[in-house]
């Protein structure tokens, strides 16, 4: 009983140191293991090469980014080329998109508005007048006429006697309308001068009464119903 | 051999447990030695710089490519669109080279006739008007109406393509035709079906002038049906100031004969 409490003191000293012992040598485990394992698995494929591969690898690498970005430097230019291209293509529809319609205004093929004149026409009048009215309004710079609803082109041809003028087809009433697209100013002037084409007129067709009204710009006339390309002819190179 | 058993046993557990600890410790601290080796050997002062590089260029080189398969993508849309363009385009010059053939804009070749006329030869009797004897406007306006009504497609008045816009009249003893002064003779070139020259001259209207100007006057009108006609084209301006186009999908009329025009409300 007396060594027991000697014995007891002892082997207490002694746990305590062989824990401590232990615990320490447990920490070092502990830390070596962490150690170890972050060797194995962490960094870069790049941590585990040699100073040469890596001059190699950069060597290397660079050779790659320049050829990219010559790559790159090629492709831009032809990005920008066709930008450019699809620009000016872009303005070259809109520039032949307005020639189109410009001369397809002109040819009677598209209707046009404007300012002009009416011309009514009443009274037995015959194709040659009806005739030499329009070839006045085109000397005095009519852009567009119309004959009722027919439209004035190149091939128009007026026919037929007092009473039953044909135009393209289409029968003329007694009253009739003539309508012209110009100056309304200079159109009036040029039909009714004296001596003008309506002067004339009057005095060879003396029951015929013609009156010219200029109209404001909402006047409207159609196109032209004739196919106006030819069978017969083609386009000499 | 009783008696090693009997010290092994008399052996503590605790000295056992760090014997293995110890043990393992001595293991790791062997393997961590042999892996410092070489890593001493990389993590000198040229080596840290060349792994940034190396790191640097693989990220610029990821960069790169990104941008190559952007640009390759934006030329690919691109080129798919300027594909629609061009066929857009090529319709759209073809609608033209149409619309110019039809306004006149464009020399023509093809089958017709010439009518040539010129002055009387005859001597212009006592009280006789000699402008009678003159070929004139009038006479011109006529032959081209008649030819157009006989299905002429293009016809040129000594190489004056007449189009809508054409005018025929007087200027003294010359006949202006578009803006050009012509003296005659007269060529009346047309094309059309190689009948042309029946189907005018089958006409009442023509036959009336061959009666009043040819016959009456002496005025002279021959003909001529060459294999080939040539027309020019119209040079003059194609310009309009008062009107403004009004495009239509068909080249046909906006109204039916004899209907009011709603834009003005008169009557047709």
């Amino acid at each position: 009983m007396i060594r027991r409490p000697a014995t007891h003191g002892e082997f207490g000293i002694r746990d305590r140191r062989s824990q401590l012992t232990i615990a320490l040598v447990a920490f070092l485990l502990g830390v070596l293991v962490v150690v170890q394992l972050r060797n194995q698995t962490g960094g870069s494929a790049l941590q585990n090469k040699s100073s040469q591969d890596l001059t190699n690898l950069v060597g290397s690498l660079n050779t790659e980014n320049d050829r990219l970005r010559s790559e790159i430097a090629g492709l831009q230019n032809q990005l920008d080329e066709l930008r450019a291209d699809h620009t000016i293509g872009a303005s070259s529809v809109e520039q032949i998109q307005a020639e189109l319609a410009r001369i397809r205004a002109w040819s009677g093929l598209d209707p046009v508005a404007g300012k002009g004149v009416t011309i009514t026409v009443t009274g037995r009048i015959d194709s040659t007048a009806v005739d030499d009215l329009l070839n006045e309004l085109r000397n005095a710079g009519a852009e567009a006429i119309a004959i009722e609803d027919i439209r004035i082109v190149a091939r128009t041809a007026v026919s037929g006697s007092p009473g039953s003028i044909d135009v393209d087809g289409f029968l003329l009433r007694d009253p009739f309308h003539i309508r012209a697209i110009g100056k309304p100013e200079t159109l009036v002037g040029s039909l009714t001068r004296a001596g003008g084409i309506i002067a004339q007129l009057a005095a060879t067709n003396a029951d015929v009464t013609i009156d010219v009204t200029p109209t404001d710009d909402r006047m409207l006339l159609p196109a032209s119903r004739q196919d106006l390309v030819p069978d017969h002819g083609h386009p000499r190179v | 051999m009783s008696a090693i058993v009997g010290r092994l046993r008399g052996i503590p557990s605790w000295q056992i447990t760090l014997g293995v600890a110890l043990l393992a410790l001595g293991f790791l601290i062997a393997a961590q030695l042999a892996a410092e080796g070489p890593r001493v050997r990389y993590t000198s002062q040229e080596r840290t710089p060349l792994v940034e590089t190396a790191l640097s260029l693989q990220a610029t080189q990821s960069d790169l490519k990104d941008q190559i398969v952007k640009l390759r993508g934006a030329i690919s849309d691109i080129e798919a669109e300027s594909a629609g363009s061009q066929a857009a385009l090529k319709s759209l010059n073809d609608r033209l080279e149409q619309a110019r053939i039809a306004a006149g804009l464009i020399p023509l070749t093809g089958t017709g006739l010439v009518l040539k006329l010129q002055d009387s030869s005859r001597p212009v009797p006592p009280g006789g008007n000699e402008a009678d004897y003159l070929v004139n406007a009038a006479d011109l306006r006529t032959v081209v109406d008649q030819l157009w009504l006989a299905g002429a497609e293009a016809i040129a008045i000594n190489d004056e393509r007449v189009t809508t816009s054409t005018a025929i009249i007087d200027i003294g003893g010359a006949v202006l035709v578009n803006t050009a002064y012509l003296a005659g003779p007269y060529d009346v070139s047309a094309i059309g079906p190689t009948d042309l020259f029946a189907r005018v001259s089958a006409q009442a209207g023509f036959q009336e002038f061959v009666v009043n100007r040819v016959g009456s006057f002496g005025i002279d009108l021959s003909r001529a049906e060459p294999p080939i006609v040539d027309i020019p084209a119209f040079a003059g301006s194609v310009t309009l100031q008062q009107s403004r186009a009004v495009p239509s999908p068909t080249a046909g009329p906006t109204a039916p004969p004899g209907s009011t025009d709603p834009a003005t409300g008169s009557p047709p």
